[in-house]
């Protein structure tokens, strides 16, 4: 059960085409596993839909049309007539957003995403929304704390990692100056305000000041991305925020 | 309705003959297809590679797809490029589209957004163009949608339209800009004379506001 959504100003960020790379792969992928938030999403796009019929329309050149039709006479048979090179490609790309969960073709995986993958916890899905995007091995943090960087394929400089932290153990506390988002990949922490469970998302901005302990249950799994600088209380935790790059 | 009973009239070519003649919809100028219409002409696509359906559906989308595009910073000859870009994937997915799911504006709303995305992350190259907009479409056909999901699409663009006519005039010019300015917030600032630390409450305001529109519409 999803208790925590993303609100409506995110998911309609997400529907504009408003937000960088890194918050938008943590969004979608909660989006991806909550269908709560894909029928909001889909109502969203539906206001882009309208406010794309409201436009005033430009006034293209006359040959437009007939370009167009020229384009389409030169790229080959509809798609479902055994076009199959364009679905691989779609595969590959990272969309926003995409449903397409029961799809045969997955891109190749070098060694190491294999590994990584290996890695995993039996069970936890791994987010589509980050399909080709690559992390790095799991790194030690602290005692009971590993964390991966994951470099966006489309945006390496995005801030976005993943957290492995043990049962009962806590992440230092911290706050930060720009906006963290959270999408909770396995288990389940709480954050001395809430208890977030696997398939649930946090947004957080400068004016939370919060320690995430992890459930006695067993790990837990993260992906987060952090915009703006995270400032952690105490010369170990700054120390650690160092070695993370935060 | 003209447009309606002309798409459903057996369409005479094949989708690989070249045909370019473009018969111009007879209707009253500035009249909108309504979304049934809209969707007899995807159909008309689909199943006839009927051109002249396309041609319906190219006048009235194409021009407004580079208004969006041009809006958000597009520049107006690559907007151009991206519009026709976009009318090919309509095109080409047709079959795909499944009206239970969105209404046509919506699906050509998302493959054109999502095309930009794409123009942007791959520095502008036009022939790796498409990519996301074709996974977004393929996801429209994933049988696996929840029963949440198989609301029907026209109930649902309903009420969301009838909801951002609600808005007020503000909120609706938020939502606007929110969705084609290239800068949202600096053009929300200025066009509502309100400090820019300001701006994503009166954002996140619209947002609640719409959806309490949009839910209380619920038939």
């Amino acid at each position: 059960m999803i208790r925590h959504h993303p609100d409506d100003a995110l998911l309609m960020a997400l529907a504009a085409d408003r937000l960088a790379r890194g918050p938008a792969v943590v969004t979608a992928a909660h989006v991806e596993r909550c269908a709560h938030c894909r029928a909001r999403l889909g109502e969203l796009d539906a206001v882009g839909g309208a406010l794309l019929e409201d436009a005033e329309p430009a006034v293209l050149a006359p040959e437009a049309l007939a370009r167009t039709l020229a384009r389409i006479d030169s790229s080959g048979p509809i798609d479902g007539r055994g076009d199959g090179q364009a679905d691989r490609s779609a595969a590959d790309a990272a969309p926003v957003r995409s449903r397409d969960a029961a799809s045969p073709r997955v891109p190749a995986l070098s060694r190491a995403e294999m590994r990584f993958l290996a890695s995993l916890p039996a069970g936890m899905a791994w987010p589509r929304s980050l399909r080709s995007s690559t992390p790095t091995p799991w790194r030690w943090l602290g005692p009971g704390m590993r964390w991966s960087r994951v470099t966006l394929a489309d945006d390496r400089a995005a801030n976005v990692f993943l957290l492995r932290i043990a049962a009962g153990k806590s992440l230092p506390a911290h706050t930060h100056d720009g906006i963290e988002l959270t999408q909770v990949l396995h288990g389940s922490f709480h954050d001395g305000r809430e208890r977030f469970d696997v398939g649930d998302f946090d947004e957080a901005d400068g004016s939370v000041h919060h320690q995430p302990i992890v459930e006695p249950g067993g790990e837990c799994i993260c992906l987060a991305s952090v915009e703006g600088r995270v400032a952690f209380d105490g010369r170990i935790a700054q120390m650690l925020g160092s070695l993370v790059g935060m | 309705m003209d447009i309606a009973r002309r798409v459903i009239a057996p369409a005479p070519a094949a989708a690989g003959a070249p045909r370019l003649t473009v018969v111009t919809p007879q209707r009253g100028r500035g009249a909108m297809p309504t979304s049934e219409e809209l969707n007899d002409l995807v159909r008309a696509v689909a199943t006839n590679g009927d051109r002249q359906a396309f041609a319906v559906l190219f006048k009235h989308f194409a021009p407004r797809v580079v208004t969006y595009l041009v809006r958000g910073g597009t520049p107006a000859a690559s907007a151009e490029e991206l519009a026709q870009e976009a009318m090919v994937v309509l095109w080409r997915k047709a079959a795909s589209f499944d009206p239970a799911r969105a209404g046509v504006s919506t699906w050509v709303f998302t493959i054109a957004r999502n095309l930009r995305i794409d123009r942007h992350r791959r520095g502008g190259d036009a022939d790796l163009a498409g990519d996301s907009a074709e996974a977004e479409l393929d996801s429209h056909a994933d049988p696996a949608a929840s029963p949440d999901e198989e609301l029907d699409a026209r109930q649902r663009e309903q009420r969301v339209r009838a909801a951002v006519r609600k808005l007020s005039p503000e909120q609706a010019r938020v939502l606007h800009l929110s969705y084609f300015a290239e800068s949202p917030h600096a053009e929300i600032a200025r066009e509502l004379c309100i400090p820019l630390g300001t701006v994503k409450s009166r954002i996140r305001l619209a947002m609640i506001n719409l959806r309490r529109l949009i839910d209380a519409t619920e038939p």
